[in-house]
């Protein structure tokens, strides 16, 4: 995770008049498998769906939020001597625990300003778009050289669909190329207004099954398909995303069915298979919220050319890890 | 490309299908990599020999003589299926001994060199014992010890406390240099022996500054001739070899090489096979002479390329095979270190560096098949030498590129990229024409100049930048050993602003970056005096024209190039010193001070190292802050440097790399106020603190540009390291593009991708007899990963991981 030193210390901004605010947890530079060429994620907090294997639980929530990493912790004790809510205490002797009902975010975020170690984060700034474009920008020579540029991910990028609207239209204005990275579930009234300033879309298909898709990410699949037919309408170069998970979501029929669907579709230019990994997990455990796969391995290298091999006759291109 | 000899050879290589290896070549590598190194001991015997036969004589023609001797008497041998012939040692792979440069060393490591944990060297106790017996003749008439009598007490006091190295030189022959090739390709060594002779014939003796020309001049032609009667033994037990050989392929191949090698080097090399045995000849012989490694071919694919273009005969199958053979032959040359130097150079390095593409001498392009088929070498062979470079200027053809990013993918860490758009400005400022500037090669790791007419010196040291910041922060006394190594700066509690930090930081830069001068040109004067390579500089303009060895100033350019180590910690320290202390007043020097003589031991010290390693900028980040402070401390380094001059007549030039020195310099700095805890490794070159770099490669790419990298313009050095994944395919590589160009861009000169995952390297570590192929950059040069020190492997792992 890479965010600036200049927004790591959390600084609650008030709002500003007039200006659009989105709730920003990070920024990803040098990204290289969500878009072409050489991109930096802009990561929106909140999200509608509760996927079990969720890579990215810090952005499920619209708000600002406490992460502890007892790994970082030296056990200095100045949280404890801090909090102003008194909301920290000693656990173990390397460790605490905080009483997040108690705690004031995020109109505090005293704690995470004396915890050198970092193992109080705090995930989740409210930035202007300039903001976030001026951290874009960063790395603007090596999208021009690579075809690269940004990407809006999350969470679920739709769930704040003003900020993203102001930030995909700015970043057009200033010649970026801008993708997407969507689970499709929003309103199509707010989806469609962004559409034109995107170049990409990257959307995941989690399930084809609509029972299925409710028990694994909490929600039904009708809107997102609706919503996948729709884009492909208005002929943007779309990536079909299926998160790979063994056991799940695996199944030869489901992947079958998946890459069907896509090849009803005019303007897809290839289905992704994202292999399940486990670089996700501990920020479970951090967000102190019980990890659903625990003990799932990833699938063998082999596993996951096979399972491509299903899709061999699909007229759709299929890749393993986008 | 548009003559049509050119056109010809377009149509007969097809650069962008070039053939992969042939089943000899793949054979030999097989036979190659089963070869542990060992110790040979002929050499030894044959110089000493020599030495005791010519005490009544001046050194230069000492030199010679010895030359004569042992290229006479060496062990020769030509292996099964090979083309190119010609042997280091009596075993390929093993290392002859150089008794001349110093060997206290050796003596007290004889037992050690088996048991050691890197760069293992076997050795009987037979061989053992014939050196025991050799080396007291040596005692007091090397190089080393010449160099040691002309330090002062204070510089060698600076070193011992681990200020700064001159290793290199101090103990083993210079090297660091290109010969000019192309001559003995065009001239053939019959041409240099004539240049010699028509001088010898213009001197007047009664002048008695000619005397010494004569004897140099005299030296140069009896190296010559030695080294054409060295070539001549193998025409003849080639012939001898085909007088008993029963298969007639093989009869027809030796009978071939003896016919090449009674012809080559001696005479001009016609077909692309003579000008490759012609240039091993060469290659060979200057690592005979001297064990100065990073002897560079440098712009191969420009001075053979004539060759190639001639050959009608050759096809593009046999031609790639050749060459492929070549690049075997460069990985049997070894050198023994000793055991401290392997910490600084594992992996039995020799540097070779081969470099392809940029411009001419005009300016134009200079990319040919060559350029193409030595990239496809390093891809057929998988060795990791030489160390092949590639040329990047603004008209590359993508192409060549292209072709440099897929061998890159392989994971040897190779080639390594080198900027033409600011590595020629950082030459004209050195004083080079603009012809000259143009046609640069790399030596070594990164070391720019021309080839054939300088005499670098490149690897001149390693100054510990950090400890620097260390004796600057305990006002001169150094906190390890209690001893006074620099003049007092000001109590850092009393030095009230960062101005003043700066002020007293540069004060003791100064001081000792004279002591490292009076260092370094104790040796270079030893050098000269004790050991004139008259092989060696008969290739190098202007040493015949001059009369002049190149030990003595006979080279057209000469430089010094110590470098710089430990500009990031530095960087990083001095911001949280400034950020924290100056500005923010979150802490004060009385205690920082006091958590850098604890070692930040206890809650309240970790406490402390976690600010200064999470509230403070650090390089790398592409944040401004800190890179604007390591512009600094590097500018402070490299202007203390070049004020100076060396007895060749030349002068000083910094550099910003480390080879692997960051990890033995580390060891000798306490904690600094960058986070960095006692004895740990510096950081590598102009790279980011290991770990630091949390904003990704482009952020770290950005803040490297932000360096001046012209003044160093001894070579700077960017490691980083890959996954494989992030190369997999032509976004991959397009990618990798684009993160060299915006380097190159921005004014870095030089980096290096690692491509291999973390996994692979522990699994290597846990199981090497798997990895023995297994090639890893180490800073600026490839190894086999499972011959390093276990701490050098450790730094690679911990090297953050490029992911995505």
């Amino acid at each position: 995770m890479t965010l600036r030193k200049r927004f790591q210390l959390y600084a609650p901004k008030a709002a500003q008049a007039g200006e659009p605010v989105g709730l920003v947890s990070d920024f990803q530079r040098f990204s290289i498998h969500d878009g072409p060429g050489i991109r930096t994620i802009v990561f929106l907090k909140g999200c509608p769906l509760r996927c079990q294997w969720c890579q990215n639980p810090e952005d499920m929530l619209p708000r600002p939020e406490l992460l502890y990493i007892r790994n970082n912790c030296i056990g200095c004790g100045k949280c404890l001597e801090t909090c102003p809510a008194r909301c920290i205490t000693a656990d173990g002797p390397h460790g605490v625990a905080i009483d997040k009902a108690a705690c004031r975010l995020p109109e505090c975020g005293a704690c995470q300003a004396v915890c050198y170690a970092n193992a109080i984060t705090i995930c989740g700034r409210h930035l202007t778009v300039d903001e976030v474009l001026e951290e874009v920008e960063l790395d603007r020579e090596f999208y021009d050289r690579s075809g690269g540029g940004v990407t809006f991910s999350g969470g679920e990028p739709f769930a704040q669909p003003r900020f993203l609207l102001a930030l995909a239209r700015a970043a057009k204005a200033r010649g970026l190329d801008t993708a997407v990275e969507t689970s499709g579930y929003a309103d199509w009234e707010v989806m469609l207004p962004v559409m034109a300033h995107l170049d990409t879309v990257l959307y995941d298909v989690k399930h084809m099954d609509p029972q299925a898709h409710r028990r694994l990410t909490g929600v039904d699949n009708a809107r997102i398909l609706d919503n996948l037919r729709r884009v492909d309408a208005l002929g943007l170069p779309i990536r079909v995303r299926v998160p790979l998970v063994p056991g799940l979501n695996d199944g030869p029929e489901n992947l079958r069915r998946t890459a069907a669907f896509a090849a009803e579709l005019s303007h897809v230019a290839a289905l992704d298979l994202l292999p399940y990994h486990r670089m996700g997990e501990p920020k479970w455990g951090q967000l102190e919220k019980d990890y659903p796969l625990r003990g799932v391995s990833p699938h063998a290298r082999e596993e996951v050319v096979a399972l491509a091999a299903l899709l061999e006759g699909s007229p759709v291109r299929v890749t393993i890890g986008g | 490309m548009t003559s049509p000899a050119e056109q010809a050879l377009l149509e007969k290589i097809d650069v962008l299908q070039l053939p992969g290896p042939t089943a000899r070549v793949e054979a030999i590598r097989e036979r190659f990599i089963a070869v542990v190194p060992e110790i040979c001991v002929e050499r030894a015997q044959l110089v000493t020999a020599a030495y005791k036969e010519t005490e009544d004589q001046p050194v230069i023609l000492r030199r010679a003589r010895a030359l004569e001797k042992i290229l006479d008497n060496m062990t020769i041998f030509i292996q099964p299926d090979e083309i190119i012939v010609g042997n280091q040692c009596t075993k390929p792979r093993s290392a002859p001994v150089f008794p001349e440069f110093s060997c206290k060393w050796l003596e007290d490591e004889l037992d050690r060199l088996e048991k050691r944990t890197g760069d293992v060297f076997l050795i009987s106790e037979e061989k053992k014992a014939v050196l025991r017996e050799l080396f007291p003749y040596w005692n007091g008439r090397t190089t080393n010890e010449l160099a040691t009598a002309l330090m002062t007490p204070e510089s060698k006091e600076a070193q011992r406390r681990g200020v700064f190295t001159v290793g290199n030189y101090y103990f083993n022959g210079v090297g660091h240099i290109s010969v000019d090739y192309a001559l003995v390709l065009e001239k053939g060594l019959s041409g240099v022996v004539a240049a010699a002779e028509a001088e010898l014939a213009k001197l007047e003796l009664t002048n008695p500054a000619h005397l010494a020309k004569h004897q140099f001049l005299t030296a140069v032609t009896a190296a010559n001739k030695a080294v054409i009667r060295f070539a001549g033994r193998f025409s003849a037990l080639a012939a001898d070899m085909a007088a008993t050989e029963a298969d007639p392929g093989r009869k027809a191949e030796l009978l071939e090489i003896a016919r090449v090698c009674a012809k080559v080097p001696a005479e001009p090399a016609g077909s692309f096979a003579e000008a490759l045995q012609s240039f091993w000849f060469i290659q060979l012989v200057l690592q005979i002479e001297s064990n100065g490694h990073s002897i560079s071919p440098m712009r191969f694919d420009q001075y053979l390329f004539p060759h190639l273009l001639a050959d009608k005969a050759v096809t593009a199958e046999k031609a790639q095979e050749l060459l492929d053979l070549l690049f075997i032959k460069f990985n049997e040359i070894n050198k023994v270190r000793d055991e401290g130097s392997t910490k600084a150079f594992g992996g039995y390095p020799m540097f070779q560096n081969l470099i392809v593409g940029g411009v001419d001498r005009e300016g134009e392009d200079a990319t040919n098949p060559l350029s193409y088929m030595c990239l496809q070498a390093t891809a057929n062979t998988k060795l990791y030498q030489p160390s092949i470079s590639i040329r990047v200027h603004s008209d590359t053809p993508r192409a060549l590129y292209e072709k440099a990013a897929e061998v890159t993918r392989l994971g040897l860490g190779m080639p390594a990229y080198y900027n033409d758009r600011f590595i020629i400005p950082a030459l004209l400022s050195r004083g080079l024409t603009r012809e000259d500037a143009r046609d640069y090669g790399i030596i070594g790791c990164v070391e720019p100049q021309v080839g054939g007419k300088t005499e670098g010196w490149h690897d001149a040291a390693f100054f510990n930048i950090a400890k620097v910041l260390e004796l600057t922060i305990n006002d001169g006394v150094d906190p390890l050993s209690g001893e006074r190594l620099g003049p007092s700066t000001g109590e850092l509690t009393t030095l009230a602003t960062y101005d003043d930090l700066m002020a007293a930081y540069r004060k003791q830069m100064a001081h000792f970056v004279k002591l490292l001068v009076i260092s370094d040109n104790a040796v270079d004067v030893a050098h000269g005096q004790r050991a004139p390579l008259p092989f060696l500089s008969s290739l190098v303009d202007d040493c015949i024209a001059k009369g002049l060895s190149l030990q003595q100033g006979g080279a057209h350019y000469n430089f010094t190039g110590p470098q710089g180590v430990g500009v990031a910690n530095v960087a990083d320290s001095l911001a949280a010193l400034k950020k924290l202390v100056y500005e923010d007043k979150a802490v004060t020097l009385a205690e920082i001070k006091a958590a850098l003589a604890d070692d930040f031991a206890g809650v309240a010290g970790e406490s402390l190292r976690q600010m200064l390693l999470n509230r403070a900028p650090k390089y790398g980040n592409d944040e401004p802050y800190a890179d604007d402070i390591a512009h600094e401390a590097a500018l402070a380094y490299c202007r203390e440097v070049e004020k100076y001059t060396n007895p060749r007549g030349g002068g000083f030039q910094p550099g910003l790399y480390p080879v692997s020195a960051n990890v033995p310099l580390g060891a000798v700095v306490g904690a600094t106020p960058d986070g960095r805890k006692a004895g740990a490794p510096l950081a590598d070159g102009v790279s980011p603190v290991s770990g630091m770099d949390h904003s990704g490669p482009t952020a770290s790419v950005k803040s490297v540009t932000k360096l001046d990298h012209v003044i160093a313009s001894n070579g700077t050095l960017l490691n980083m390291k890959f996954h494989p994944n992030a190369l997999k395919d032509s976004q991959g590589i397009s990618n990798l593009i684009a993160v060299t160009e915006t380097l190159f861009n921005g004014g870095g000169t030089h980096i290096q991708y690692n491509v291999i995952n973390k996994e692979t390297l522990r699994d290597a570590q846990a199981h090497p007899e798997n990895y023995r192929g297994l090639v890893v950059r180490v800073a600026g040069y490839s190894a086999f990963f499972t011959s390093l020190d276990q701490a050098i492997q450790e730094d690679i792992i911990s090297r953050t991981e490029q992911m995505f």
